[in-house]
């Protein structure tokens, strides 16, 4: 089923990348430069898609305290991390001849992205605070829902406030029957959002697998250290009456 | 092709990134296999634990 997936996956993305970079023709004012939205905005849409699964994975941990919850939350946060860092480097590529600049930090979007990359790789690195998985899990939980709260910020900050990004061009309610873009360009995009969620889904289960994987390493190196400290406690103990007895 | 060098640069990373996440999951998750067997394997002929006092 995943070897399935991972195939569809792949032939998805070649046929979806070879349509958008050499089949549909330039923008007319942005020129070839408008190609990078094809790889941008499924990564952004799936950066998106993998923290709400992070934060709900979390609540599933808090609600269950089942560590299948949180294998789920940690294979989204790490994926999540990916695509997030594609989005900015994207954008940047596409800013610079577009916009003249490749950054800049007073754009709301950008700000709250970056932020959000940052939130994420707190969320990684907290992780590794604790080996007690039930605590972890707890605890990456609640800092997992904390910081899903910057995704409807970054979704809605280009319509809260004033910047140099644009408001969406297909994604608004308003616009996903009537988007502000010619057809063609519509459908390369949304084949490139289908085609990278395929793999999307191809690389959360690969990565839920593994996060299942080192949970039983981790146990079991947990155990380990645990019958060792027990043993050498059980030396330390001093010899049993019998043994006195008989000296 | 216009701006060649940004749309190559783009495309490059994200495609390239992808590609090199996926080969490098599919390595960790074969090392964690190979591991998670000889721990199988190291318990199923380790002899039976102490038994407590």
């Amino acid at each position: 089923m995943t070897r399935i997936l991972g195939l569809v996956a792949l032939i998805a993305v070649v046929a979806a990348s070879a349509n958008a970079l050499f089949v549909v023709p330039a923008d007319v004012n942005q020129g070839d430069a408008q190609r990078i939205m094809y790889v941008h905005v499924p990564s952004a849409w799936l950066a998106y898609l993998s923290f709400g699964v992070t934060a709900l994975a979390g609540i599933g941990y808090l609600w269950r305290r089942d560590l299948r919850f949180d294998a789920i939350a940690v294979a989204g946060a790490e994926i999540g991390v990916m695509f997030t860092a594609f989005a900015i480097w994207g954008g940047m590529m596409w800013g610079r001849p577009v916009w003249g600049v490749f950054w800049q930090w007073e754009d709301p979007r950008l700000t709250t992205t970056a932020l959000l990359l940052a939130l994420y790789l707190g969320y990684l690195l907290f992780r590794r605070l604790t080996d007690d998985p039930h605590r972890r899990a707890a605890r990456a939980a609640v800092v997992g829902l904390i910081a899903a709260v910057d995704i409807p910020i970054v979704h809605f900050s280009v319509e809260w406030w004033r910047g140099l990004h644009q408001t969406p061009t297909i994604g608004s309610p308003d616009k996903v029957l009537n988007p502000s873009a010619p057809g063609l360009f519509v459908i390369a995009l949304v084949s490139m959002v289908a085609a990278f969620t395929l793999a999307w889904a191809w690389l959360m289960m690969r990565r839920y697998q593994l996060a299942r994987i080192e949970w039983q390493i981790e146990e079991h190196g947990r155990l380990g250290r645990i019958t060792a400290a027990r043993r050498a406690a059980m030396a330390a103990l001093p010899p049993a009456d019998g043994a006195k007895e008989g000296a | 092709m216009q701006d060649l060098a940004f749309v190559i640069a783009g495309w490059g990373v994200i495609i390239g990134g992808l590609a090199a996440y996926a080969v490098l999951l599919l390595k960790r998750l074969s090392l964690a296999r190979r591991v998670s067997i000889g721990i199988r394997q190291q318990a199923e002929s380790a002899p039976p634990p102490d038994r407590p006092a």
